[in-house]
């Protein structure tokens, strides 16, 4: 887009119309336990409050009350081999909340997994039986390095 | 068996949308007769939009088509390609949502590259959208009606293209961004001058290096291929003197002189 940075605010109108957004959002479960009618979210972060409601309300068609957001400094670390400060991204957390009728519980995901021993022998299974036709394709011809094939 | 053919090409179509929940219904209103092959769910318009479909939950491949290339981009309408903008959106926050969820479990993400596919979908709408948009400005105004660009000198004295942006307030206004540009501002004071000093002197060393190199190359080309084709080497390395490069110590092998 020729007007793809973020637009400086201009008092009065025409207001800030956004043709294709490409702001993300996505829902995270809460740290801390939150009523029933607040949703945690993470979002860009040149998004602002409006920004957000508007979102939520425009694509998504989900009414919002009120909008709080803040900003956690991603942490600072070292790297282990070389020593060097790393820097975690920075999050803008945004909690909506929902009318007082609505209610969001995050779901669970994993809650019918399938049992993860019976996936692994799967793919041992898997790994082996790779070797073996790879072995019996290199039986006849063992002088010759295994790159060397079509 | 041309129906048949037709239905397929329409199947495909809705395949390549990558959640059959979003396809848009871009075909069911021009071929009624086959309204039965194009799947559309009404979008549940609900929070559990950010997530994936149930049956999705825990699986370890999920298995889905391609991305839009341009070509075909190229051939939809402004309004269609505003619609699938949206599909590929609300796609992209479901994908980073079970991503995030993944992370934290401690899982492993089924199929990463779906958000690369869709981050790419994007990219090719954006450019044919750009694409449109310039051709517009063009046509009706004469310039491309993209983000300006200008050749300044910045702060350090070095050139450097700024890509222009919106200000709250004009240059000529901003005082302490003009002070540095004043007769003793910042650029010209002496601790630009001696860095404009310094960077000028290493850039003419990395220059007279190379110079170097390259003749103390050919000079040793010359010495072990006596015979090689001249034309060749003055295209390799045109700023060496090869007739001087002939004449020196370094060039001259076990034989006898050829030139």
């Amino acid at each position: 887009m020729s007007t793809r940075w973020y637009p400086i605010y201009q008092k009065g109108n025409p207001q800030l119309r956004v043709f294709l957004p490409n702001f993300w959002m996505k829902i995270v479960q809460p740290q801390a336990k939150q009523l029933p009618n607040v949703v945690q979210f993470h979002c860009s972060m040149e998004m602002t409050k409006f920004d957000i409601k508007n979102y939520l309300e425009k694509i998504y068609h989900i009414p919002v009350v009120d909008v709080r957001t803040k900003i956690a400094i991603g942490k600072f670390r070292r790297d282990v081999g070389k020593g060097y400060v790393i820097k975690d991204d920075d999050v803008k957390t945004a909690y909506v909340v929902l009318p007082k009728d609505m209610k969001f519980e995050y779901p669970d995901i994993f809650a019918n997994k399938k049992d993860d021993a019976e996936e692994e022998q799967k793919a041992l299974g898997d790994a082996k039986k790779n070797f073996q036709d790879y072995l019996d394709r290199n039986k006849h011809r063992t002088d010759v390095p295994s790159w060397f094939t079509i | 068996m041309n129906t048949a053919v037709v239905s397929n090409i329409l199947k495909y179509t809705v395949n390549r949308c990558l959640r059959a929940q979003n396809v848009i219904k871009i075909a069911a209103a021009s071929a009624p007769v086959f309204k039965r092959d194009v799947h559309t769910t009404k979008p549940n318009n609900d929070l559990m939009e950010f997530f994936d479909v149930k049956k999705n939950w825990g699986e370890t491949n999920i298995r889905v088509g391609r991305g839009w290339r341009l070509d075909e981009l190229r051939i939809k309408s402004n309004s269609d390609l505003h619609k699938l903008w949206y599909v590929l959106l609300k796609e992209r926050n479901m994908l980073y949502t079970m991503e995030h969820e993944c992370k934290r479990q401690t899982r492993l993400f089924p199929n990463p590259e779906r958000i690369d596919k869709v981050q790419e979908s994007m990219d090719n709408i954006e450019t044919v959208i750009r694409e449109r948009n310039v051709a517009y400005y063009k046509l009706e105004t004469g310039e491309t009606g993209e983000r300006p660009v200008e050749d300044v000198v910045n702060l350090f004295g070095l050139p450097e293209k700024y890509e222009k942006k919106e200000h709250f307030i004009p240059k000529f206004m901003n005082t302490r961004w003009v002070k540095s540009y004043y007769e003793h501002g910042f650029v010209n004071s002496a601790a630009v001058k001696k860095f404009m000093r310094l960077y000028k002197e290493k850039q003419y060393n990395v220059e007279r290096k190379a110079r170097n190199r390259d003749f103390n190359h050919v000079q040793h080309l010359l010495k072990r291929f006596p015979n090689m084709d001249m034309e060749a080497l003055k295209a390799e390395y045109p700023d060496v003197d090869i007739e001087k490069a002939k004449r020196t110590k370094k060039a001259r092998g076990h034989f006898m002189p050829k030139y």
